[in-house]
């Protein structure tokens, strides 16, 4: 099986298990004694902040990676997870909103974990935002590259702000040293499936957008060198005296 | 320039420091800015002095951070390409040219921080406790800030956006600073252990000079 018929299966395969999500946490997952039915938000919430980390840990090793190797595929992969990790960091602060204005009052709080992982949707808005500042390929991957190891120290620290702050929202629930928190297996279960169907989701958009970038940088440099000389201004066609 | 690392960090940031004293922009303009926009939060939240006295140390942190940040980067992003490209035809290491702007970024920013201070101090009845470790907050806040300014003005530096660029690149990233800086003030008023803010600085502190020292080079090529 070669890698491109691979890649086509990851759409499908992100479609099938996005569907066993939205049955699980619809049908198989049983509402909570305390929140009720909104506890299957977590369902999607918690997999999509998974999914931030996993993007923006993969922004950084592809950073490292092309400052370390110089191949522009790393500042690919970079640019491509920082996107879809914007995307996920978003869609997860959206989710906790909605759950929090029913079950704490407010759509939002000044806790730590909530007001670091906004910070970190800034870190890496500034990311994309640095990358659109200039054409030049080389400049915008070593700029870029930098910031995405500078915009990795956020990581560490919205993940254990749960743990270093006192704070409002939940520890850890399922790696945890004692193990997991939740007891009844099904929503395990479910949120399991959430977090496999939404890193599969994950990897299917990174090799799309991956292919994108790859022929935005082709059609750049197409641009970039249209109305230049072939070979450059010290070559001249050569004059066979035929008619001007 | 075949002088050793330091020498070389030495020239450059006592040309930074020259050019700072013939153009004045931190004296003249950074710092009056922020002395206004303390003036202006009591006006906008009212002015009460028990609640100016409690919000005071957390405005003046957060003044400093937007404020004072831009000392470093208006030093690191001023650099036009010919004088880049003079600089390292010249063997100017690129990262003693880091370290150099971020010496002089600094001593500027530990001027703007006490002056800027003082206004604080003056016009909010802020009390000042705990010395030693104020001064060390301070001293560390101002190099955590002139080498994340120093940074982020080398990545933006010659870009289409310049330096409107940098606020939405330094301000998130500078927030361990601001927590660090704020909750030690705040450690030291309630008489709690402020070592873990402290250590945080710190930690901030050495890892973006890591980052600084060892991209300095990639940073500069382009």
């Amino acid at each position: 099986m070669t890698a491109q018929t691979r890649n086509r299966w990851w759409p499908w395969a992100a479609i099938v298990l996005s569907l066993a999500t939205a049955f699980t946490l619809a049908m198989v997952s049983p509402a909570d004694d305390v929140q009720g039915n909104l506890v299957r938000i977590m369902y999607l919430h918690v997999p999509a902040a998974w999914l931030a980390y996993l993007a923006f840990l993969v922004t950084f090793v592809g950073s490292v990676a092309y400052l370390l190797t110089r191949h522009f595929r790393w500042d690919r992969i970079a640019a491509a997870s920082a996107e879809i990790g914007v995307y996920f960091t978003g869609l997860a602060i959206v989710l906790g909103m909605i759950w929090a204005k029913p079950t704490w009052g407010v759509w939002w709080t000044w806790d730590a974990r909530l007001t670091l992982t906004a910070i970190m949707f800034f870190v890496y808005l500034g990311y994309l935002a640095l990358r659109r500042t200039t054409d030049d390929p080389i400049a915008r991957a070593n700029r870029a590259a930098v910031l995405g190891v500078v915009g990795a120290i956020q990581i560490p620290l919205v993940h254990f702000s749960v743990v270093w702050w006192r704070t409002l929202h939940q520890p850890p629930s399922i790696i945890r040293p004692d193990g997991p928190a939740i007891q009844d297996s099904m929503m395990l279960v479910a949120l399991i499936v959430g977090v496999l169907a939404f890193t599969v989701v994950y990897v299917s958009l990174m090799v799309k957008r991956i292919e994108l970038i790859h022929l935005e940088d082709q059609r750049d440099a197409v641009e970039r060198t249209a109305d230049q000389p072939v070979a450059g201004e010290a070559v001249t066609a050569p004059d066979l005296g035929g008619p001007s | 320039m075949t002088t050793g690392f330091w020498q070389q960090a030495k020239a450059v940031s006592g040309r930074d420091l020259l050019r700072e004293r013939r153009r004045g922009d931190v004296l003249w303009i950074t710092i009056p800015f922020g002395a206004i926009a303390l003036l202006l939060v009591p006006l906008a939240v009212g002015t009460d002095a028990a609640l100016l006295r409690e919000i005071g140390p957390g405005m003046y942190w957060v003044i400093v951070m937007l404020f004072g940040v831009l000392v470093a980067v208006g030093k690191a992003s001023s650099e036009t390409l010919p004088q880049q490209d003079a600089s390292l035809l010249l063997g100017l290491d690129p990262a003693a040219g880091f370290v150099g702007r971020s010496g002089a970024a600094t001593l500027l920013l530990l001027i703007f921080e006490v002056v800027v201070g003082v206004v604080a101090v003056g016009l909010y009845d802020i009390s000042i406790i705990g010395i030693p470790w104020l001064i060390f907050t301070l001293l560390t806040a101002a190099i955590g800030l002139a080498l994340l300014g120093t940074l982020t003005g080398s990545i933006v530096n010659s870009t289409s956006a310049g330096t409107a660029l940098v606020p939405l690149l330094v301000a998130p990233l500078s927030v361990p600073l601001l927590l660090g800086a704020t909750q030690s003030y705040e450690g030291l008023r309630l008489g709690h252990s402020i070592v873990s803010w402290i250590l945080l600085m710190v930690v901030v502190v050495l890892v973006v000079a890591i980052i600084g020292v060892l991209t300095a080079r990639p940073l500069q090529e382009t």
